[in-house]
Order: C-alpha cells, then sequence, then structure tokens
C-alpha cells in the first residue's frame, strides 16, 4: 500500500513538472518578456543577442529575453507564426517562401545582412570553381530552394546540370562530405562550417553563392507573426535596439560577448567560436547611413524574382519584411 | 492424545453427498456416465479404481468445480477439496499455505497462522514452518497441502490421493494419524486412493469403479472394528478377503 | 563471480581492441570515427558538461518509468478483472507499440513545450506497453488448478488477485520492466532530439552537427551504460522481490 502511494506521488509530481511550462506576460519588475526562438542551436552567429543580454541591454529598454534553441529546424517560422515564440530567427529564403504559402510571418530586421550559404568541399574532390562541379555528386539537406541556388550556379558556369548529382543528406552535412558521401555539400555556413574544418586541418573548398550567380539576401532575419508585430511593436523595437546595442559592444570588446556566449553554452568550443565572430561580425553592419537590421527592398524584390523564376514561389516578396520596427538611431 | 480438527459435530442420519445419474463428457471423452452414489453424514467412502476412470472428475463436481453435463449433485454444506497436486503457493512459507484455508474465511493472517502452527509438528513437519515449498521434498508439501485443507473447518473432506507422493513409511504413518483424527472427530470424508490397503483401513465403505466412463463395479462395506492398527490387521482374514474382492474387480 | 565474467570481459577488451584497431587506420578520417582512447579522453575533458547532462536524462529517465510501471500495472489489472475491456483493448495495445516514437516524440513536444514533462511523457509511453502485456500475460497465466482450489476455499476475486494472481504474475512484470529498461534511455533521447534545452541526447545531436565526435562517443557510452545499469537493477530487483522459483508449483 506504502508503494502505491509512492507511485502516485511521483505521478502527480511528474505531471506537474511538465505543466509547470506556463508563460509569462510579465517578467521581474514588470518587465515586459520576449520569446526568441533562434534558426538552430546556439553558435557564434547568434553573439550580438548574447552580448546584448550580457550588456545588460534588454533589460534598459524593460525587456526580458528568454533564448530558446529548436532542435528541428522548420520549427522557428511554425513557432512564430502560431504566437507561440514572439521572436524567431529565419532566413530570408525560408520566409519568402513561407509566406507564399500563407505562413503569416514578417521579417522585423536583419541580423546578418549576406548570405552565409556555401559549397564546401575537401581537396580531394578538386572543385575550385563552379566548372569543376561538372560530374560530381553534391549534397544538400533536401531544402528547394537550396537546389534552385545549385540549379543557379550550375547554369551561371555553363554546366550540365544533368551531369551532377544532387544527393540528400539530411542535415548532418559535414560529416556527409568527410565520410566522401558526397563530393561537397550546399548548405553550410562559410564563416561557421567552412571555419570549422579549416581549424580542423581540412583545408576546405569555399564557393560562397552569392559569388556564383545566386543573387544576395540576408542570412539571418528577425521575424514575428504580423499579430506580434501589431501587439508588441515597441517592445520589437526596443528588442532590436538592444541587439544594435550589443553589435556595438561587440566591436568595442568581442570577448565580452563571446564569454556570455560560451557561459550559455558549454558545449561550444571556444576557439572556433571565436574565429568565426571575428569574420561574421562586419556582415552585422546595414548599408551606409541606414538602421541596425535595415532589409534593403531592391535586393528583396530581387531575389523574390529570382524565387519566383526558379518555380519556388507563385507570388513576389512584397510585404516580407518590414523596416518600421527598425530601432531610430544607426550604428 | 487427541487432536482437533475443528470442524462442528453433526447428525450422523443426514445426507452429505447424493449424485444421481451424472454425466461427464471432455469432448468425445466420457468421464462418467450416469454415476450414483450417496455418502451419508460422518462416512469415510474410499473410491478405488484404474486411471482415467473419472475419480478425480468426481470429486471436483462435488466440491463444485465443475458441473455435471447431465444428472444432479446435492451436497449438503461445505466441501473442502484436496486437489492431487500439491499446488502451495510458492511465495508463502509453509505455515502461510496451511493457513490460506482459514484467510480466505475471513481470519486475519497473524491469526491464521497461529492456528496453523501448532499442527505442523503433530504431521512430523516440525521445525519445517517458515520453510518455502522449492525446500520442502515432495511428500512435505503434500503434508502441508493436507493441512490446509483439514484446517479449512468444512465438515466433508474431499481427498485425492492425498498421500500419493509419500513413501511408505511416512504414509502409513499419515493413514494411522488420519484414522485416529477422524475417530476423535468425525467428518465425512471422501478418498480417492490407489492403494487398497489404505482404502480399508479408512474407510467405511469401498468402492471400486470401472475404467472409462466411469461406473461402480463394487461397493465394499467395511465392518471390521475400529481402531483398525496396520498390523494386527496384516493377518486378519477378513482383511484379506476384502483385499481380494477389491483387487478382483479392479481385474488384478 | 569473477570467473564467470571472465570470457566476457575478454571479448568486450577484443572488441575494443578492434574499435581502435579500425580508428586507428589512415583512411577513417577521425571527425567520423572516435578511438577508444578519445572517447575516453572526452569523457575525462567533458566530464562536467557530460555529467550536467546526464542528470538530466537520467531523471526523465527515471520518473518516465515509474509512471509507466504505476499505470501499466493499473491498466493490466484493470484489463485482466473486467474481460470484456481486456478483448477489446489488447489488440489495439499490440497494435500501438508499433507506432514509432520518432512520430510520437515531436507531437508531443509541439503540445506541451520544452519543459522535461513531455519527456517524461515520452519515456513513460514507450515503456508503458512492455509493462502492462508482460503483466496481463502472467496474470491470464497463472495456473488454472490454483484458481480453481481458491474459489473451492470460498476466497473473494479481490482476494484471488492480491493473494495468488499478482504474486504469480511478479516475475512476468518484472520480464516487462527488463525490456522497459532497456527501451526507457531511447525514448529519453528521442525526447531530447524533438526538442530540448539540456540533456545528454540533445549533447550527443549537437555533438554531430558540431564535429565534436570524440564528445558524440563519449555520450552514447554514458547512454549505454545507463541502460545497462538500469537492466542490472531490475534484475537485483527482481531477485529480491521474487526469490521463488516459479518451476515448483508444476510439481
Amino acid at each position: 500500500m506504502r508503494f502505491a502511494l509512492v507511485l502516485m506521488a511521483c505521478a502527480v509530481l511528474a505531471l506537474g513538472a511538465g505543466c509547470g511550462e506556463r508563460k509569462e506576460r510579465t517578467g521581474p519588475n514588470g518587465t515586459e518578456r520576449l520569446q526568441l526562438m533562434l534558426d538552430f542551436f546556439p553558435n557564434a552567429d547568434h553573439t550580438p543577442i548574447y552580448a546584448a543580454q550580457a550588456g545588460g541591454h534588454f533589460k534598459d529598454l524593460g525587456l526580458d529575453v528568454q533564448v530558446r534553441a529548436p532542435a528541428d529546424p522548420a520549427a522557428p517560422l511554425r513557432q512564430a507564426a502560431a504566437g507561440r515564440v514572439d521572436l524567431a530567427l529565419s532566413y530570408e529564403p525560408e520566409v519568402i517562401r513561407a509566406r507564399d504559402k500563407g505562413v503569416d510571418v514578417v521579417a522585423v530586421g536583419a541580423l546578418v545582412q549576406q548570405p552565409l550559404t556555401s559549397i564546401i568541399s575537401l581537396p580531394d574532390a578538386g572543385i575550385r570553381t563552379p566548372k569543376d562541379l561538372r560530374g560530381k555528386k553534391v549534397g544538400t539537406a533536401g531544402i528547394d530552394y537550396q537546389s534552385a541556388f545549385l540549379q543557379a550556379i550550375l547554369q551561371k558556369a555553363g554546366v550540365d546540370p544533368a551531369g551532377v548529382m544532387e544527393r540528400n543528406v539530411g542535415f548532418d552535412l559535414n560529416p556527409a562530405l568527410l565520410t566522401k558521401k558526397v563530393d561537397a555539400t550546399l548548405g553550410s555556413f562559410w564563416n561557421y562550417e567552412g571555419i570549422d574544418l579549416r581549424l580542423k586541418k581540412r583545408n576546405p573548398q569555399v564557393i560562397r553563392v552569392d559569388k556564383a550567380g545566386v543573387p544576395t539576401y540576408d542570412e539571418l532575419v528577425f521575424v514575428a507573426s504580423s499579430k506580434t508585430v501589431k501587439e508588441k511593436g515597441d517592445a520589437i523595437r526596443g528588442f532590436l535596439g538592444a541587439i544594435a546595442r550589443g553589435v556595438r559592444d561587440l566591436r568595442a570588446n568581442p570577448k565580452k560577448g563571446l564569454d556570455a556566449l560560451l557561459a550559455a553554452n558549454r558545449d561550444l568550443d571556444p576557439r572556433l567560436q571565436s574565429e568565426v565572430l571575428k569574420v561574421t561580425l562586419p556582415l552585422y553592419a546595414p548599408p551606409a547611413g541606414r538602421p541596425f537590421g535595415w532589409q534593403e527592398p531592391t535586393e528583396w524584390s530581387a531575389f523574390g524574382k529570382f524565387m519566383r523564376d526558379s518555380g519556388l514561389i507563385q507570388k513576389g516578396a512584397g510585404g516580407a519584411f518590414t523596416n518600421d520596427l527598425l530601432p531610430g538611431g544607426g550604428l | 492424545m487427541t487432536t482437533r480438527l475443528e470442524a462442528p459435530v453433526r447428525p450422523r442420519q443426514a445426507e452429505a453427498v447424493a449424485v444421481r445419474g451424472v454425466t461427464r463428457r471432455f469432448g468425445p471423452v466420457t468421464a462418467l456416465e450416469g454415476f450414483d452414489l450417496e455418502v451419508r453424514d460422518g462416512e469415510v467412502v474410499a473410491i478405488v479404481g484404474p486411471s482415467g476412470c473419472g475419480k478425480s472428475t468426481l470429486l471436483e463436481l462435488i466440491a463444485g468445480i465443475q458441473r455435471p453435463d447431465e444428472g444432479e449433485l446435492v451436497v449438503t454444506g461445505s466441501a473442502a477439496y484436496m486437489p492431487q497436486r500439491d499446488l502451495l503457493l510458492p511465495w508463502r512459507d509453509a505455515v502461510g499455505n496451511a493457513a490460506l484455508a482459514l484467510e480466505s474465511a475471513g481470519v486475519p493472517r497473524r491469526e491464521a497462522r497461529r492456528r496453523a502452527a501448532p499442527m505442523f509438528e503433530r504431521l512430523g513437519l516440525g521445525q519445517f514452518e517458515q520453510s518455502r515449498p522449492h525446500e520442502l521434498s515432495g511428500g512435505m508439501r503434500q503434508r502441508v497441502a493436507f493441512l490446509r485443507t483439514l484446517l479449512a473447518g468444512r465438515p466433508l473432506l474431499l481427498l485425492d490421493e492425498p498421500f500419493g507422493a509419500l513413501d511408505a513409511i511416512t504414509r502409513s504413518a499419515m493413514q494411522d494419524w488420519l484414522a485416529g483424527a477422524l475417530q476423535a472427530e468425525p467428518r465425512t470424508v471422501l478418498l480417492v486412493t490407489h492403494d487398497v490397503t489404505e482404502a480399508l483401513l479408512l474407510a467405511d465403505r469401498v468402492v471400486v469403479l470401472s475404467p472409462r466412463p466411469g461406473r461402480v463395479l463394487t461397493e465394499l462395506c467395511v465392518d471390521l472394528a475400529r481402531p483398525r492398527v496396520r498390523r494386527e490387521l496384516v493377518g486378519d482374514p477378513a482383511f484379506a478377503e476384502f483385499e481380494r474382492r477389491a483387487l478382483e474387480a479392479l481385474g488384478c | 563471480m569473477l570467473k564467470r565474467y571472465l570470457p566476457t570481459a575478454l571479448l568486450l577488451l577484443a572488441a575494443i581492441g578492434a574499435w581502435q584497431a579500425v580508428a586507428s587506420l589512415g583512411s577513417v578520417d577521425d571527425l567520423t570515427l572516435a578511438s577508444p582512447v578519445e572517447t575516453v579522453r572526452a569523457l575525462r575533458d567533458d566530464s562536467s558538461l557530460l555529467f550536467d547532462n546526464t542528470l538530466t536524462t537520467l531523471w526523465e529517465v527515471l520518473l518516465g518509468l515509474v509512471i509507466a510501471v504505476a499505470l501499466g500495472a493499473g491498466a493490466a489489472v484493470v484489463m485482466h478483472v473486467v474481460r470484456p475491456l481486456r478483448d477489446a483493448a489488447y489488440p489495439l495495445l499490440i497494435a500501438s507499440q508499433a507506432v514509432p516514437i520518432v512520430v510520437v516524440a515531436p507531437l508531443l513536444i509541439l503540445a506541451f513545450d520544452y519543459g522535461i514533462g513531455p519527456k517524461i511523457a515520452i519515456v513513460a509511453l514507450i515503456c508503458f506497453f512492455p509493462v502492462t502485456v508482460n503483466l496481463l500475460d502472467g496474470l491470464r497465466g497463472v495456473e488454472p488448478e490454483l484458481l480453481k482450489l481458491m474459489r473451492s476455499l470460498g476466497a473473494s476475486r479481490l482476494a484471488m488477485l492480491w493473494k495468488v494472481e499478482l504474486p504469480w504474475a511478479l516475475p512476468n512484470l518484472f520480464s516487462g520492466l527488463r525490456i522497459a529498461a532497456t527501451v526507457s534511455v531511447i525514448g529519453a533521447v528521442f525526447g531530447e532530439w524533438a526538442g530540448a534545452d539540456n540533456g545528454l541526447g540533445r549533447l550527443v545531436l549537437l555533438g554531430i552537427n558540431q564535429l565534436e565526435t570524440p564528445r558524440v562517443y563519449a555520450g552514447v557510452v554514458i547512454l549505454t551504460v545507463m541502460a545497462l545499469a538500469l537492466f542490472v537493477l531490475v534484475s537485483l530487483a527482481e531477485r529480491a522481490a521474487v526469490p521463488w522459483s516459479r518451476r515448483e508449483v508444476r510439481s
């Protein structure tokens, strides 16, 4: 009988632990709570966020920001659209495609102003330029617009697409490359996986997609549902302002932001993250004279056209982004 | 030395068990056909017969575990049934098993164990009260099962080869003990056995069954005087006569 | 005791030796296969990181198991006593074991977010079925003669259940628990892969992505040891709780 009671107590405890995740609108001291879901596992691309946290900028602007990491890369957009998180990090092509399908998200500010996606290969494969892709196997994560990138690149280089095999290797691109299942991968970031392989002495060959025939776009953007934009516009503006300050802090003292990132994620390799931050720091900067997070309309519509021409979307990129919530002062 | 068996004493004239025209089939096999038997209150009846003649089935029918396909059974009062296999619960010790019937009757466990324990000595199982079934020999287990049956305190005992697993010496000791106990406290007993000597030692009446489907071949009224002492009976010509008739009926 | 496990130990050492040999081959990239030496090094270097995450996963596993046993035992008893319910539900019970947990886990995470609750639920779900089915089979398999005897002694249904059927089926419960113990760890890992902020499964996933191969192997070793330890614990518990051998009743 005692045993049965113990079991019941444990059951109740467990259920209680699970149900405890109630979302509250206000954080301590009346600050407004914002939930941000990153695009993937935390890494040095996200340092501005941790720098903003460490510099107390969120608090100064009356915000309490919770950072979450998804295990499933498709989750952030979904969660933001459903309003389960207030903000998420996503990619410009992802946002445009989602909107075309009717998903209610809007890009509210760009974190990284250039494409990071690249074709990465090891020296043995002998791929120095896109022309060398002829007859090779390219691994992707099965994302449709990345396949479109490949087609555009091959077209520009004058390579017959029929002679290039595309394989879906899931999200573990590097393992597929290292085990030689594919000659090259498309989808890794030149500022992350490229550097990682270089530090591990694999001497990778990197071809950036925007240098090979794909129009430029913003690789990392903050997104929110239009409902959240309407209801929490001010908080979002404060958020972006805090991020901008974080970037400014990083310029002056990169180590502080880096330490904050590493403290929150003990599984990261400090040396790698430091190298990544070094090359990524310039990429946070908006065009001259524009506020932090600026999303260039001409570039967005050019990219939207590219996506339409590739058959990825029906309509254009109209309304996919808004610069209205960007902080007043630029960097 | 008197031995209490904890059963109420009842008047001797009443009928304890009446089996009338009972038929029991298991698919194509007929175990009993048109079987008749009467047992008077306080009578000890031994049922002897070849294997498969339906002896165990008869006991189970009387115990209420099976229902006849035809005919009727009238059993006055409740019965305590002892099956051929000891069926001791392996997770209980010997006393716990013996006390099972008492517990089922509503006696609290501690009290039931307290009542059961003294009987162990008398059945030659002293020292083994706390032993688990797997630590006991087959013969000991059967004695524990027997004790369980007795302690149920029911007026009717249905014993299916209660001493079958015992060696000759222990068996005769148990037979003597049961004879003595029944004399001190009479109960109605239906005893199934292979052992003709055992039947003649204990029973008022010996019923010999035919092979399947079981029917009554012969009934012997054993009017030998009690108490029946094995040593003395061996030389008794009346005993030898009963034995001869029983064996003849069995076809030996 | 030592003598009994000597052959096993030798075999294990041989396997580790083979592993080291393969990993040392020039043709094998050390980022795809970590050697035993590198794995041990990772266990040492990342010990605090591994320890904290192991604790989280262990908590998920243990609570999930406890719930599975409680609910599973309850369900088995109810299904055993209420015969029509058992006939109706048993085939569904078997069929539902076939639903891949990989599909169920993300759904639960979607519904209940990232807390420890969904992970415990996933472990409980994956462990519920072996416990229930095994206990139910044990209850069904009680020696019919025994039940007849109890009935002839006038035992009530509850008494039969408590005194005979449940003790009889206890070894079956432990069989189910042994299976549950080994799959519980897998359940926790799948739950973390569907969405978690920490835990050993998540750490392993991160490690794969970040080419931290020795850490991945270290994590896998710990997970394996966890499952093994649970299995051994259940076996020990069985030895303590079921000291008798079932064979005896069949004499």
